[in-house]
C-alpha cells in the first residue's frame, strides 16, 4: 500500500476511535444524570453540563475529519461506509448527551420535591438499561458485529416496557383522586418528560445499532420497510386502488 | 450468451509469443452501455480491449484463444475481415493522434477509405456535432488537426471514429493525457454517445469509471509460480455495486486502495 494510502487508513482507524471515545463519554454521562437528579445534586448538575461542552468538541473534531476525507480521498465501498457511519453516530450520540443533559437540568426543576420510591426504583432501572443499550451498541460498532447492531432494536423493548411503567405510575400518584402526592401537574409533567428523556436514549441507541449494521452489511434496518412500501405501491397501481395508510392494517 | 450482445466472449486468453497475458476472460457486454475496465498495470485491460477490435492482430506474437462473440459472430472466424471488424468497432488511444491532415480531412479518411465520397460535408458535420468539437472547428475545417489543444484533439479523434458510423467505440484511457476540463468533456460526451454507440473504455482514474460507466469489469495481474504475471477478470457488477458493495475481496482492495 502507498505511504498516503496508508495514512489514510489510519486516520480512518482514528476516527473510528474517536466515534468509540464519544460513545464512551455518552456511556458513562448516563447514570451521572441519573445520580444527579435522584441526589438532587445541584452542582452535579452543573459539572455535567460542563461536559456536554467536551461532548460538543469531540463531535465537531470528528465531523471536521470526515469532511475532510471525503474531500481529499474520494473514499469507496467499505471505507465511504465508515465514514458515513462516523458522520451519523456522532449526530446521535452528540443528541444522546443532550438528552442526558436535559435529564440533569430537570434536577433544578424538580428541586425540593420528594420524588415517590417507586418513581425513583423506575428512573434507576430506566437508567441502566439505557446505558446497557449504549454500551452494547458502541460495542457492536467498535467490533464491526452486524449481529449485536441489529440485536439493540430488541433490547431496546425493555426500556420501552419500563417507560410506560413509569408512565403508568406517575398517574396512579399524581392522579387527584388517588391517595399519592396528587395534583401537583407541573412535576407530574417534569417527571414524565424525564421519562421521555431515557426513552429517546434508547432510541438513539437503536440508531447506533442499525447504522453499524449499514457499515458492515451496506443493508439499512429501513431497507425492509422501504421495500414493503414500493411492494404495496405495486399491487395498489395493479388493482387501481389509490393509496391509503391503512392498507397494512 | 446472448445474440442482442454486441460482445459474448468465452474463454479468451492471449499470449505474446509464450508468454500467457490475459487468461480466461468470461464476459457479455451489452448494448448502449459503458462499460469500464479497471486495474492495475499490468492486469491485461489494454490487451483485452485490443482483442476486441483484433488490433492485437498487429502486434508481432500475438495469439487469441477462446471465443469473442460480436452480435453471435465469431469476430476470429475464418471469414472475418479485421479491417471490416474496425469499421464497426472505432477505437480511441490514450494520446490523441490526429493524422497531419486539416480537421476536415482528419474525420472524412474513414467514410474516404470505406468508398463513401458522396454528402462527405454533411458526414463530417455530423460526426464533429457528435464528438461536441463542430462550433469550435467549424470556422477553420481546413487548419491542422495538430494546431487543436490536446482536449480538441481527443474529441477530433472520437469525430474520426464517429465518421463510420461505429456501433462499438472502444476507448483506451481516453483521458490520460488530458486536463480536467478537457476530461468532463470527453466524460459527458461519451454519456451522450451512449444512447446509440455502445462504449468501452479502459481507464486507470477510477473515479471516472465510478463517474461514467454503467458496468464495471475489474481485472487483476496473478503471479504464476515462475514469475510470469499473467491478467485476468477477477469481477463484473453494475457499477453501483462494484463502487459500493463489491463481492470479491481483491475489487474491495484495489478501490479502496488498499493495494501493493
Amino acid at each position: 500500500m502507498t505511504e498516503l494510502r496508508k495514512a489514510f487508513h489510519e486516520e480512518l482507524d482514528g476516527v473510528r476511535a474517536s466515534v468509540i471515545r464519544l460513545g464512551a463519554m455518552v456511556t458513562e454521562l448516563i447514570p451521572r444524570g441519573t445520580a444527579s437528579l435522584l441526589d438532587a445534586d445541584i452542582e452535579a448538575t452543573a459539572r455535567i453540563l460542563a461536559s456536554d461542552d467536551e461532548v460538543d468538541d469531540l463531535s465537531l473534531d470528528i465531523e471536521d475529519r470526515c469532511y475532510v476525507l471525503l474531500a481529499r480521498q474520494q473514499p469507496m465501498a467499505s471505507d465511504l461506509r465508515s465514514i458515513m457511519t462516523a458522520i451519523r453516530l456522532t449526530g446521535e450520540l452528540e443528541r444522546s448527551a443532550d438528552l442526558v443533559m436535559n435529564i440533569a437540568k430537570a434536577t433544578r426543576r424538580l428541586h425540593g420535591l420528594t420524588i415517590d420510591p417507586k418513581l425513583r426504583g423506575l428512573i434507576a432501572r430506566m437508567s441502566d438499561q439505557a446505558q446497557r443499550l449504549f454500551m452494547s451498541a458502541i460495542d457492536a460498532y467498535a467490533d464491526a458485529n452486524a449481529d449485536l447492531g441489529a440485536a439493540i432494536d430488541d433490547m431496546d423493548s425493555r426500556l420501552d416496557d419500563l417507560h410506560a411503567e413509569f408512565i403508568r405510575t406517575i398517574f396512579a400518584v399524581y392522579s387527584t383522586n388517588g391517595n399519592g402526592a396528587g395534583g401537583d401537574l407541573p412535576a407530574a409533567v417534569q417527571l414524565a418528560l424525564v421519562g421521555r428523556y431515557y426513552e429517546r436514549l434508547g432510541d438513539h441507541a437503536v440508531n447506533v445499532g442499525e447504522h453499524t449494521v449499514f457499515m458492515v452489511t451496506a443493508l439499512r434496518a429501513e431497507h425492509l420497510g422501504a421495500e414493503r412500501a414500493r411492494l404495496r405501491a405495486l399491487e395498489q397501481e395493479a388493482s387501481g386502488v389509490p393509496p391509503s395508510a391503512d392498507d397494512d392494517r | 450468451m446472448s445474440s442482442s450482445s454486441p460482445f459474448s466472449i468465452a474463454d479468451l486468453s492471449v499470449h505474446y509469443g509464450t508468454r500467457l497475458a490475459v487468461r480466461d476472460v468470461n464476459l457479455d457486454i451489452e448494448p448502449q452501455r459503458i462499460t469500464a475496465i479497471i486495474g492495475p498495470s499490468g492486469c491485461g485491460k489494454s490487451t483485452f480491449l485490443r482483442c476486441l477490435n483484433r488490433m492485437n492482430d498487429l502486434v508481432p506474437g500475438a495469439s487469441v484463444s477462446g471465443k469473442v462473440l460480436y452480435y453471435g459472430e465469431d469476430m476470429y472466424g475464418p471469414n472475418v475481415d479485421a479491417a471490416a471488424v474496425r469499421h464497426r468497432i472505432g477505437m480511441v488511444f490514450q494520446k490523441p493522434n490526429p493524422f497531419p491532415k486539416s480537421i476536415y480531412d482528419n474525420v472524412a479518411y474513414g467514410p474516404k477509405l470505406h468508398g463513401s465520397r458522396k454528402g462527405l460535408d454533411d458526414v463530417v458535420e455530423e460526426a464533429l456535432t457528435r464528438a461536441a468539437l463542430w462550433e469550435e472547428v467549424k470556422d477553420k475545417l481546413k487548419s491542422s488537426g495538430l494546431s487543436l489543444s490536446g482536449g480538441q484533439q481527443q474529441r477530433l479523434c472520437i469525430a474520426r471514429a464517429l465518421a463510420v458510423h461505429p456501433d462499438v467505440l472502444l476507448m483506451d484511457e481516453p483521458c490520460s493525457a488530458l486536463d480536467p476540463i478537457a476530461t468532463a468533456r470527453i466524460e459527458e460526451l461519451m454519456i451522450e454517445l451512449r444512447q446509440d454507440v455502445t462504449i468501452v473504455i479502459v481507464t486507470h482514474n477510477m473515479q471516472q469509471a465510478a463517474r461514467v460507466s454503467d458496468t464495471t469489469a475489474f481485472f487483476t495481474v496473478e503471479v504464476g509460480d515462475e514469475g510470469g504475471r499473467t491478467g485476468t477478470l477477477i469481477e463484473l457488477g453494475e457499477t453501483k455495486t462494484m463502487f459500493s458493495t463489491p463481492t470479491d475481496e481483491r475489487t474491495h482492495n484495489y478501490i479502496t486502495g488498499r493495494f501493493g
